[in-house]
């Protein structure tokens, strides 16, 4: 009798704490249940307990199938457990979920001045040709801004009014030119590939296509036996890299003082493909830079044998290069520094 | 220089080339046409004869006239506005159908009032207004009581039909400043024969006249004597010619001048000779007197300036201008001629002093052939003789400084070649030099001897030959072959991908990367000063006080960027600039930044206003990646009785060891004073 009750208390037990397990819902009352059916005071610890007053035959009989119950009740359980854990976990990323369309807090690329990207791209070009850059001061003396590039005092090419003086002898150059002159006497005879990318200065009122501060890059390429066709291999893969593979250039007669012969450079024009429009005046072209041969008597004033050695140099208008390319409609908008018109232009990696 | 082409076509015979084929030829043989005009233009026009002139009942200014175009076109009713429309005038009638400079000219009706067509001003034809006279511009061109009526070739007839090149004259070309250069030059172009004529007068006398130079700034002094001339208009061909030229006719005498002056380039000054004390014409530069000028202005002459002086008295500003006193009038008879070579950058500071510059002046500046006076003053006394009834010519006396121009120069078709980079044949270089008056000479193997026009003032080493060879034949010859040199790693210098490596931190960090002016105002150079204590360079000729200073730091000019910006509603900025620097005593790579209002990017949310430590971040940022460990640098408190800073807000940093190329060197100045 004692023992009959035993048993069925034992399966009660077990069938109660399943229903229980079933139906619960959240941790924290699994953990009750786990009190009430595992703890040292539940139903079965206490009959477990009790075992040592049942004969031994029965004891260990009785004692085997409390302890399968009690196995299983905490199986049970962790099964539970791990359910409701998962459960849980799945509700709050439900509720975590994240509006992602709204605005990021990573650090946005800044803007470049267009003046930059331009800079930097023609600067990468020669550098992956070969080039090196050079670099000269703003601030020059007449000797390096006119007389060593064979522009002496009184040439009709060097006009007063087009130069900053700061002193009758020094002033604010009026062209990436002089570097020239500083890098063959630095060179000390030694062929060179230089660019030098650098601001410049004229004597001009500020207006949409006038700019009493531009820039220049200048390249200067000296050693034996350079002639024109290297000038215009040259600048035809500048070109090409820098205004697409379409465009083609074309060479016409011109004149500096410091190149012999010289020439300007136009490109065929982006817009109509030289057919001729409005943007190139129905030329078909676009006058882009000047260059030429080194004149002989540049290289002799800055330590060069004109027998034995040539070269070809070449000046690009930074800014005239970016306002073709971006189609910018008023020189000073580079000086300006309006977000909205920096924001138009990143940095690419 | 603009050039007539119906007066080039003189001296060159074109056939069948268009002014625009002419212009190419010339842009690629680097003279630069920047413009071809047409004098006048219109089709279907027709000389008329006004038979009849009523007032229309409908209108208190308009004429209604029948006029005669001649037995082909015969009667016309025209409608007509002009207020000197009346019988028996002679006009220019534009038919319907005529295409104007400003539109087509259609058959009409004018309130009521049929009208065929249009009777024309030269404005109406496309004539600069500035080349006419008053009562041109305000009604129809009245032609004089012989025009032929019906004839068609109405430009033609008005010596209209000309077309005009705007030559860009290069600094190294200045003898393109000359009709006869120009014929020459596009005779060489299109491989066509030039025939510049030669003028002689008969001497008649010796004249008393004494020419001469007391100054180096004057090498060559010609003159002659001229008896018996009369002031009277100038012929047609010469009015027009000056016309397309862009030069006003004044009377027979200036006109000659300047008709002298624009075919050979050589500036010529006429003295009335009865108004001078002494028969003499000295050169001098050491005269400081007041000068009353042809325009009756007194201008101050300095020492340095060329006067040409009779009896010591300064007589004409040498190439500038002459003076009033013995200028030639309605009423002279008796002229010198002068045609002198004067230094062109005496002319330049005496031209740019007085803020006077003329064509003449113009031409000395750039430089004149010193080798031709004689000629040109034998042509100016050939249209003297021709158009001013000169009775008596003298000799010309003449004065010239011995100078020794570089008349031939060896030469290599190797060379040439060479540098080139083109294989033209001996012949081709020959034959291009000899069609630009280059004679080639003494011929041996490679080697060769050209000699050089006088006009060519340009032309004076090897390397000017080979200009002159490809200039004609074309860089379309030039083989592209790019240079083979050795092999050489170029790229940056440590210094130069260093800075790009800040520049691209900071861009990557978001910040917008600046350019401003380099030139500033003396009050912005020296706020904000406080990395460099140091002398700023100061223009001697600023254009504005606004940029009179070469800033030694790029600080005030960011915020003055920032300060734009924030007036045009953009006010949360992050800027940045590098700039390479100069004071007085060194040079040197400079960064500033400037971060204004709320860091925007990182939380758009929840705006963080800019402070101290956003710099301080940036900063540290920088150092870390130039390999500056923060053992190195420390922030220290920055207190400066500067009013630009906020007291308890800055900081400056000191580095322990810092030692970049170029100098480099980071500065940050934190939070302006409030």
């Amino acid at each position: 009798m004692e023992e009959k009750k035993e048993k069925i208390k034992i399966s009660e037990v077990y069938s109660e704490a399943m229903n229980d397990i079933k139906s619960v819902f959240g941790l924290d009352k699994l953990q009750e249940l786990k009190v009430k059916y595992l703890a040292k005071k539940s139903i079965i610890m206490t009959l477990l307990s009790g075992l040592g007053a049942l004969p031994p035959e029965e004891r260990k009989e009785a004692g085997q199938e409390l302890n399968q119950t009690r196995n299983n009740i905490a199986k049970l359980i962790e099964q539970k457990e791990s359910e409701l854990r998962k459960e849980e976990l799945e509700k709050k990323l439900k509720k975590e979920e994240i509006d992602i369309t709204l605005p990021s807090r990573n650090v946005d690329v800044g803007g470049v001045n267009p003046f930059y990207v331009v800079k930097d791209e023609i600067t990468d070009i020669f550098l992956n040709m070969g080039f090196e850059v050079a670099d000269g001061p703003e601030v020059e003396t007449d000797l390096f801004n006119f007389e060593l590039l064979n522009i002496p005092k009184d040439h009709p090419a060097r006009d007063m009014q087009d130069t900053f003086y700061i002193s009758e002898n020094v002033l604010l150059r009026t062209h990436t030119s002089p570097v020239q002159a500083h890098t063959m006497q630095a060179a000390e005879g030694k062929p060179i590939r230089i660019i030098c990318p650098g601001k410049t200065y004229r004597r001009d009122d500020d207006d949409a296509t006038h700019s009493h501060q531009f820039a220049q890059i200048e390249g200067l390429v000296i050693d034996k036996n350079i002639n024109i066709g290297h000038l215009k291999a040259t600048l035809e893969l500048f070109v090409k890299k820098m205004f697409g593979e379409k465009r083609e250039i074309r060479l016409r007669p011109s004149y500096f003082p410091f190149t012999e012969p010289s020439v300007e450079v136009d490109i065929t024009c982006a817009n109509c493909n030289g057919k001729g429009c409005s943007m190139c005046k129905g030329t078909g072209y676009i006058e882009i830079l000047g260059g030429g041969m080194v004149h002989p008597n540049v290289l002799k004033m800055n330590g060069y044998d004109p027998d034995v050695y040539s070269g070809f140099a070449f000046g690009i208008g930074i800014e005239r290069v970016a306002i073709l390319r971006y189609g910018i409609d008023d020189i000073r908008k580079f000086y300006q520094n309006d977000v909205r018109f920096l924001h138009q232009y990143k940095k690419k990696a | 220089m603009l050039v007539s082409l119906k007066s080039v076509k003189k001296y060159v015979d074109l056939g069948n080339l268009s002014a625009e084929e002419v212009a190419n030829g010339l842009t690629f043989a680097g003279i630069e046409v920047e413009e071809v005009s047409r004098l006048a233009s219109g089709t279907n026009l027709v000389i008329g004869h006004i038979l009849e002139c009523e007032k229309h009942p409908d209108s208190d200014h308009l004429h209604i006239l029948r006029v005669n175009l001649g037995p082909k076109f015969g009667i016309e009713q025209i409608v007509c506005g002009a207020p000197n429309a009346r019988v028996g005038l002679k006009v220019i009638v534009a038919r319907v159908g005529a295409k104007l400079p400003g539109g087509e000219i259609k058959k009409g009706v004018i309130r009521g009032v049929e009208s065929n067509g249009m009777c024309c001003s030269l404005l109406e034809l496309g004539v600069d207004a500035k080349n006419l006279r008053k009562e041109q511009t305000e009604g129809i061109e009245e032609l004089p009581n012989d025009a032929e009526v019906g004839n068609e070739d109405v430009l033609g007839y008005l010596g209209l039909d000309d077309e005009v090149l705007n030559l860009k004259v290069l600094a190294n070309r200045p003898d393109l400043l000359s009709l006869y250069n120009v014929a020459r030059e596009i005779g060489a172009i299109f491989s066509k024969e030039v025939k510049i004529p030669t003028f002689e007068v008969k001497e008649t006398f010796k004249t008393n006249l004494k020419v001469g130079s007391e100054s180096w700034r004057c090498s060559q002094f010609s003159g002659r004597e001229i008896k018996g001339i009369k002031i009277k208009e100038s012929p047609k061909f010469m009015k027009e010619s000056l016309l397309a030229m862009g030069v006003r006719s004044i009377n027979n005498i200036v006109d000659i001048g300047n008709y002298v002056m624009l075919l050979t380039g050589q500036p010529l000054h006429m003295y009335d000779a009865d108004k001078l004390d002494k028969a003499e014409l000295i050169a001098r530069d050491d005269l400081s007197c007041d000068f009353v000028a042809l325009d009756e202005q007194t201008y101050k002459v300095e020492k340095d300036d060329i006067v040409i002086t009779s009896n010591k008295k300064a007589m004409c500003l040498g190439g500038v201008m002459g003076s009033l006193a013995c200028a030639v009038d309605e009423k002279s008879t008796h002229i010198y001629i002068e045609a002198a070579s004067f230094d062109g950058a005496s002319i330049r500071h005496t031209s740019n002093r007085l803020g006077l510059s003329s064509e003449s002046s113009q031409r000395f500046v750039k430089g004149t052939n010193h080798y031709q006076s004689e000629s040109v003053i034998n042509f100016a006394s050939y249209l003297i003789k021709e158009y001013a009834e000169g009775e008596e010519f003298s000799d010309i006396v003449k004065y010239q400084k011995e100078e020794k121009p570089v008349s031939s120069l060896k030469c290599h078709y190797s060379y040439i070649n060479n540098r080139l980079g083109t294989n033209f044949s001996k012949e081709e270089i020959k034959n291009v030099l000899n069609r630009l008056y280059f004679n080639v000479s003494k011929e041996s193997g490679d080697e060769f001897e050209v000699s050089i026009p006088s006009f060519r003032l340009d032309v004076t080493c090897e390397a000017d030959i080979s200009e002159e060879v490809i200039r004609v034949l074309g860089f379309e010859n030039v083989k592209s072959e790019l240079p083979l040199l050795d092999a050489k790693v170029g790229g940056l210098s440590l210094g130069q991908s260093r800075l790009r490596k800040i520049r691209e931190y900071l861009s990557f960090n978001g910040l917008d990367e600046c350019l401003t002016y380099s030139l500033v105002s003396k009050e912005n150079s020296e706020k904000f000063n406080l990395l460099h204590e140091e002398e700023h360079y100061k223009l001697l000729n600023p254009l504005t006080d606004e940029r009179e200073y070469f800033r030694t730091h790029i600080l005030y000019s960011l915020l003055e960027s920032a300060l734009y910006n924030v007036n045009r509603q953009n006010k949360d900025l992050k800027l940045f600039e590098t700039s390479n620097m100069m004071s007085t005593s060194s040079r040197s790579e400079h960064l500033a930044i400037a971060l204004v209002g709320f860091d925007y990017t990182r939380d758009l949310m929840n705006k963080i206003p800019f402070d101290f430590y956003h710099m301080k971040g940036l900063v540290e940022g920088l150092f870390a990646i130039l390999g500056i460990e923060a053992s190195r640098y420390r922030f220290e408190r920055y207190s400066s009785n500067k009013e630009e800073f906020h007291p308890g807000k800055s900081a400056r940093r000191t580095l322990r060891r810092w030692q970049i190329e170029n100098s480099e060197s980071a500065y940050c100045t934190f939070a302006p004073h409030p």
